[in-house]
């Protein structure tokens, strides 16, 4: 391209569009499974209903700093019995360990999506394990969750079946790439 | 004059894309729980990546304007582009300072002290007040939304020059 800042010979397309999609929801995917962790960390004791004499907290001046009404104070409370009745004893500790490992591999995306915007030669094999990896949490945690309860499927399993189809989608676009080049690469010497 | 931005730079706007983002994901959900021992932990956390955003910024802001990229020779721009891009760039700074600070006085004024990263005790700058307070809290909630309008746009510009593939997005990228 005549009008760009820069001279190198023009990358191919496909590692420019996946990188940044890559990079963007990796942002995003490194925040939501890093607030995850932190849910599944901080949310660590009895429900309202398991402690005797159980008596909602709603301080009159936090209620109105906060804009809300001594109903949805309580339902606050509720909301959390919720997750706490419902999940079964393993499900923290396995979304304590799918979701470290989930926040790892989703910063690393963010590097990986670098690498395929530069079109570096590591970088379509890298963003295969990346995504594969991520591909691979989304399977086991679709597991999970079916077997957590109703509660916290209906809580959890739209969000992990999105996740599922767009890590799903990036990785066939990857590997379509990849033989792309090859192909290319093959017709460049057979040329 | 380097072509794209250093490599410091390159990894602050990552790390503060990533906290951001976190923070406001943290933020809608911390508010939702009910007042008992779980809100300490997320407040805490909030209160200190904010603190930790507002001086990353700081640093970015100095090596930017230390390490100037090369200017965009480009004649696919429009002035107007030029100009939005601009716009979005001195928002997005303003506004982080602003959501930052305004947390943290809205903080100073709830009468709570903060204790950076659990090891430094922060001064207050303010006194229980509970009108600043709201203040205070009601700047940083609309300063937020604001946030989040100009780094919608600002992703969209990035979005947009990738599909170019025009190189403006390579200068965020570099990590030689």
């Amino acid at each position: 391209m005549a009008d760009t800042i820069t001279d190198k010979p023009p990358k191919p397309a496909w590692s420019a569009w996946v990188g940044i999609i890559i990079i963007v929801l990796g942002v995003y995917l490194t925040a939501s499974h890093g607030n995850e962790l932190m849910k599944h960390a901080v949310m660590d004791g009895k429900a309202s209903v398991e402690i005797e004499g159980f008596q909602h907290d709603c301080p009159e001046d936090e209620l109105k700093e906060e804009g809300i009404s001594l109903a949805m104070c309580r339902q606050a409370t509720f909301n959390t019995d919720s997750v706490l009745l419902s999940r079964p004893d393993w499900f923290r500790t396995s979304q304590l360990i799918l979701m470290s490992f989930g926040t790892v591999l989703a910063f690393s995306s963010i590097f990986v999506g670098v690498g395929l915007v530069e079109y570096r030669l590591w970088a379509p094999m890298a963003a295969t394990v990346v995504i594969g990896g991520l591909l691979a949490i989304d399977v086991v945690n679709f597991f999970t969750v079916v077997y957590a309860g109703p509660i916290i499927r209906q809580l959890y399993l739209w969000i992990i079946l999105m996740w599922f189809f767009i890590h799903g989608v990036l990785l066939a676009a990857i590997m379509a790439g990849i033989h792309e080049d090859k192909n290319t690469s093959v017709g460049n010497e057979q040329g | 004059m380097k072509k794209g931005f250093t490599r410091s730079a390159v990894l602050m706007h990552w790390v503060l894309a990533v906290s951001i983002i976190f923070l406001f994901i943290s933020s809608w959900w911390m508010l939702a729980l009910p007042y008992n021992e779980y809100r300490v932990f997320p407040f805490q956390l909030h209160k200190n990546i904010g603190i930790t955003l507002f001086a990353l910024l700081a640093l970015l802001l100095i090596v930017r304007l230390r390490n100037k990229p090369a200017p965009i020779k480009s004649t696919a721009y429009t002035p107007w582009m030029h100009k939005l891009a601009l716009f979005s760039h001195i928002a997005l700074y303003v506004l982080i300072f602003l959501v930052c600070l305004s947390g943290y006085l809205s903080s100073s004024f709830s009468g709570w002290s903060t204790t950076l990263w659990w090891l430094v005790e922060l001064p207050n700058w303010g006194w229980e007040d509970d009108e600043l307070n709201e203040l205070f809290s009601e700047i940083h909630l609309w300063a937020c939304w604001a946030l989040l309008g100009v780094i919608i746009l600002h992703m969209a510009g990035a979005v947009y020059h990738a599909f170019r593939r025009d190189g403006v997005v390579d200068r965020m990228i570099h990590l030689d």
